[in-house]
């Protein structure tokens, strides 16, 4: 028996090698979220239990000679069932160290740039959202972080750098925000953090920041929420957030106020977004499916020339109303616990640890339209 | 409270121990028999009607106490 970090079961899978992943927890808590990959991943759901009550016929469906990898909610239930396993002969049996909770909160960092400033992409693969880190010569931005501070903090000091700057694009209503827990300026839009109980920065559209001799843009772009932003770092990348993504665009009914907001986001895209370069490079805040969305060299990310071209469902509307239309025909319920997620991100809740990690599971629901 | 005729009191112990002791302590009732069952554990609290829907118990009451989480289970035949 040996035991695997979420970030080794994240590397073996992207270099393809051949495993069964066994997720042990219970059928609702494995529908709800699960282990997602680019490419295909074995995956089958046998609670633990079932190995508890009926241990030769549920062994029985597990094959052999294959690396096995069993997962469960924190750890002890899957050391439980390779235990099991391992009396009933089979040989290559691994756990997950910390169990799920440790795969909802790993970050996978994508170095996309390094001369002569630094950018960087976390990958969070069980939330399917991207944070972003920019770097020149011991300075940090950050932008969209997730709740695992530390690891950001790691990140920072491991590449030499002191974190000076927060950026959020908006106020996330999908995920507990790492935000207000830096000792940073907390750069955020006004029109998304007026009712919140810390001190913010207020960024405002067209200003500069500078990065030593790094201009990064801020283009509000209201529609998903009424403060989006986008952040344009050196003419030649653009952090999205929710506004675009590479598949669809973040949908603008998540504040109960559709027809208000999609015209809003219909007059972002038209004025503000559609007329920017298409060789900018899109760093979006979410990806739904893994196949369509990743690189070759395992990023999210794409021209807007590309996306336009791909999303022609979407850009092709010349017309209000029938904008309206399209996104009410795609609308679906958000997820209830969406409305606690933003009184936590605007400091009016303060949940202890577990309830900030149950809070935070499942893959976010922010794309506009969903392909089947 | 609810009438029973056993008790277990899983307090303090951690996955997958509830169901184990659980599952021991219903195979020595008999069918129709309800046990009340107590813990601590918040991962159980999903994994013990899970488990009793897929033996064939019945869960008849669950309660978030001061306690802990405490459930009536009703062997199945």
């Amino acid at each position: 028996m040996y035991s695997f970090t979420a970030l080794e079961l994240f590397n073996s899978l992207e270099s393809g090698k051949n495993c069964l992943i066994i997720d042990v927890r219970n059928q609702s808590d494995f529908e709800e979220s699960h282990v997602e990959m680019p490419g295909a991943v074995e995956v089958v759901n046998i609670p633990y239990f079932d190995f508890i009550e009926d241990e030769e016929t549920t062994v029985a469906i597990v094959p052999k000679n294959i690396d096995l990898k069993i997962i469960c909610a924190k750890e002890a239930s899957s050391v439980f069932v390779a235990a099991v396993l391992e009396g009933n002969g089979y040989e290559s049996i691994g756990f997950l160290e910390g169990g799920y909770a440790m795969w909802q909160d790993l970050l996978v960092a994508k170095q996309l740039h390094s001369q002569p400033y630094q950018l960087w992409q976390f990958i969070r693969p069980a939330k399917a959202s991207c944070s972003y880190a920019v770097a020149k010569n011991g300075e940090m931005f950050i932008f969209d972080p997730s709740r695992n501070v530390e690891f950001y903090q790691q990140f920072a000091s491991q590449n030499g750098c002191e974190i000076s700057h927060v950026f959020e694009t908006h106020l996330q209503a999908d995920y507990i925000s790492g935000g207000p827990a830096f000792e940073a300026i907390y750069a955020v839009h006004e029109d998304d953090f007026k009712d919140s109980s810390f001190n913010y920065h207020a960024i405002s559209d067209g200003e500069n920041y500078d990065l030593d001799g790094v201009t990064i843009k801020v283009i509000h772009s209201p529609g998903h929420t009424p403060g989006s932003t986008c952040y344009i770092i050196d003419k030649e990348w653009m952090i999205t957030g929710d506004t675009v993504f590479i598949v669809s665009i973040g949908r603008p009914d998540l504040g109960g106020k559709v027809v208000e907001w999609s015209r809003q986001l219909y007059a972002t895209l038209k004025q503000r977004i559609s007329v920017l370069p298409e060789s900018l490079k899109v760093l979006p805040g979410h990806f739904s499916d893994w196949s369509k969305e990743v690189s070759d060299d395992g990023s999210i990310c794409s021209t807007f020339g590309q996306i336009i071209q791909n999303n022609e469902d979407i850009y092709g509307i010349n017309d209000v109303e029938l904008f309206v239309e399209f996104i009410q025909s795609h609308m679906r319920a958000q997820p209830e616990i969406y409305s606690q997620i933003r009184l936590v991100n605007t400091g009016h809740l303060d949940p202890c640890p577990d309830e900030r990690q149950s809070m935070d599971i499942g893959k976010n629901q922010c794309a506009a339209s969903q392909q089947p | 409270m609810t009438a029973h005729d056993e008790t277990l009191d899983c307090k303090g112990l951690q996955c997958p121990m509830p169901v184990i002791k659980t599952k021991l302590k219903m195979d020595t009732m008999e069918a129709g028999k309800v046990l009340r069952m107590i813990t601590s554990d918040p991962g159980s609290c999903k994994d013990i009607p899970a488990w009793a829907e897929r033996v064939g118990h019945t869960l008849i009451s669950t309660e978030n106490t001061d306690e802990g989480f405490v459930f009536l289970l009703q062997r199945g035949d």
